[in-house]
């Protein structure tokens, strides 16, 4: 069958402007289906590190949007397995512009005494370390914000606050280097508490834990939730990386809007080169009955045209993997919105996925013009004109 | 009997188009012998090339049979056919028919790709099979870049280069000028006296028909005995 690969090889490009923008078209297309691939993996496929594994987050059983007493943490920190607790304050807040996306990067209070157990992969030199923990108005932020915005130890930093109704004035202390997050403003919690009045004040939205071992997720995480059960504000006790998806889930059924984002792009893609490759074919028929005449099969033919259909596809794939890749790399290097997107790539499995998805699209849109070309009679195919 | 290469018996080919039937070739009876040169000639619609695609199991007779060294081709699956026509059958056509993308000489080696030979044996038989028809200068020629004739020359190196027992031409001057159809005539002609290859041609040109050893004549369908024609002949 191999034999008649440089036949396909020619007959793929006979016909070059309409190869091309077939490839083209495809390789957009499947740039889409491996872009979005890649975001499914990313959020719902990615391991956990090493440290992430450790770690578990505590919130509201009914929604991040209801606070819990700072009050709990004592009682989380006793139960068996947990190394360290620490409250884990979103702030949000405006710095300078929000309407500037390079302005749009999160803010967390923290433990600052805490934060290197429950979060040793965020790198810090011992003295920024020092520094940041001992002033109470002291802050860090990832290298990739510092680098954004050109700030600089010693910096002041300002943010307006939204939902809190306060201003928090810093002073850049430091600036770490994570494994995913490099994009955070972390300061003390204590001065963001110390700053609010009535309702607000000592009340919080997650507690980080960090647990001796992984093993005990499960365990750790029931005991707390029981352990608040019967109190007015139950929690919901579940691993980093859930608690990363529970929020991705805020925007809706992500799974499913990626999957079928995924199958009306194939879909789409499907019809447009089903259009074109029965094109290709309708113009070959004759040819077809000269192969014939020559000894070849209807399986040969069949394998003819539609490995040509084939290739065109896979050659499409590959330019809209490429594609996908490039546009990884940028997105990575955006700033994160609302999810984590360190993880997105087009890994080897994403690839393979999405070259398997262009084979098919060449073997499913020409299948069908080429069984009927192949089972032509000769003499019909012969005097067939299109 | 025993050099009797094509054997064909009551063979009658009926086409059915919409409610109507009509009878391309009718009880046609024809024997050739190895080595043979027959010219088929008769006005159009008259089942010459009906004839000539049955020969080449092209197309399947309505009724009767038609035997090739032996062989009943009805007996023979669509795939067997096609092998068996790869094997023993050389056929060349009015518009020469090469495929546009490749070369002279891969236009050539394209009937031998399904043979069990390599690559460079493949190379080689299309390369002396191109020179037998004195394209051996041409090897790396588009069809777009060959005149008419030197086409046609490429197609019949194509329909040589397995060897094939039989040659059959459908009008394989019918899209040349004088001296091209000359010179295809003359090469059929040698194909025949030296390499005793056994050659049918359908031709309506009675000049290119003098080429043949033997003439045939088919009317209404009928293929006329042997010394009979038709009135405008």
């Amino acid at each position: 069958m191999f034999r008649h690969l440089s036949l396909i090889f020619r007959n793929s490009l006979r016909n070059r402007r309409r190869s091309l923008l077939t490839i083209v078209s495809i390789a957009v297309s499947l740039c889409l289906l491996g872009l979005l691939v890649a975001i499914y993996r990313a959020f719902f496929f990615a391991e956990a590190t090493p440290d992430q594994a450790l770690r578990l987050v505590t919130r509201h059983r009914v929604s991040l949007a209801n606070p819990l007493p700072a009050s709990y943490m004592q009682q989380i920190k006793q139960v068996p397995g947990v190394k360290e607790a620490m409250i884990f304050q979103w702030f949000g807040g405006t710095y300078k512009d929000n309407r500037d996306p390079a302005n749009m990067f999160a803010r967390f209070g923290v433990e600052a005494e805490k934060f290197g157990i429950v979060n040793p992969e965020y790198k810090l030199s011992d003295s920024e370390r020092e520094a940041f923990i001992k002033e109470p108005t002291a802050c860090i932020v990832g290298r990739k914000t510092a680098a954004r915005h050109n700030m600089k130890l010693g910096d002041r930093i300002t943010i307006i606050g939204d939902i809190y109704p306060v201003t928090l004035e810093f002073v850049l202390r430091g600036i770490y280097s994570g494994p995913a997050d490099n994009e955070s403003l972390i300061f003390h919690y204590k001065y963001l508490n110390e700053s609010l009045t009535g309702e607000m004040r000592d009340t919080i939205g997650t507690f980080f834990i960090r647990m001796e071992r992984t093993d005990d997720a499960n365990t750790i995480s029931k005991t707390i939730d029981d352990m608040f059960r019967n109190s007015p504000a139950q929690t919901k006790t579940e691993t980093e990386q859930a608690f990363g998806l529970s929020f991705l889930s805020f925007l809706g059924d992500v799974k499913l809007i990626l999957l079928t984002i995924c199958a009306a792009v194939t879909f789409t893609i499907l019809l447009v080169s089903g259009n074109t490759m029965a094109m290709s074919v309708r113009e070959r028929v004759r040819e077809v009955g000269v192969l014939k005449t020559l000894g070849f099969t209807n399986g040969a033919v069949l394998w003819l045209l539609v490995g040509e259909a084939i290739i065109i596809a896979l050659i499409g794939g590959a330019l809209g993997v490429l594609l996908a890749s490039g546009l990884c790399a940028w997105m990575r290097s955006l700033p994160s919105m609302f999810a984590d997107l360190s993880q997105l790539r087009v890994t080897a499995p994403v690839a393979a996925i999405c070259l398997l998805v262009a084979a098919m699209i060449g073997l499913v849109s020409s299948f069908i013009p080429a069984w009927g070309a192949s089972r032509r009679p000769i003499i019909d195919a012969l005097k067939y004109s299109d | 009997m025993s050099n009797v290469v094509i054997q064909a018996n009551n063979l009658t080919k009926e086409y059915v188009r919409a409610e109507f039937r009509v009878t391309a070739l009718d009880d046609a009876n024809l024997e050739v012998h190895q080595g043979e040169f027959i010219a088929l000639m008769g006005p159009s619609g008259s089942g010459k090339s009906t004839l000539l695609h049955l020969m080449a199991a092209m197309d399947r007779p309505s009724s009767g049979n038609i035997s090739v060294f032996g062989q009943n081709l009805q007996a023979l699956s669509d795939a067997e056919i096609a092998r068996w026509r790869n094997t023993h059958i050389g056929f060349v056509f009015q518009s020469f028919n090469l495929i546009p993308v490749l070369t002279a000489m891969e236009n050539v080696e394209l009937p031998l790709k399904l043979t069990k030979l390599n690559k460079t044996q493949r190379r080689e038989q299309a390369k002396r099979a191109l020179e037998l028809v004195g394209l051996g200068d041409r090897l790396g020629h588009t069809p777009r870049q060959l005149s008419g004739g030197q086409e046609q020359r490429v197609a019949i190196a194509r329909a040589i280069v397995t060897d094939p027992d039989v040659i059959l031409a459908d009008e394989p001057t019918g899209n040349l000028d004088a001296a091209s159809a000359r010179d295809v005539l003359t090469l059929l002609g040698r194909l025949n006296k030296e390499f005793n290859k056994t050659l049918i041609m359908v031709t309506h040109d009675p000049g290119a028909a003098k080429t043949a050893s033997k003439i045939r004549y088919l009317e209404k369908g009928k293929l006329l005995p042997e010394g009979q024609k038709p009135a405008e002949y």
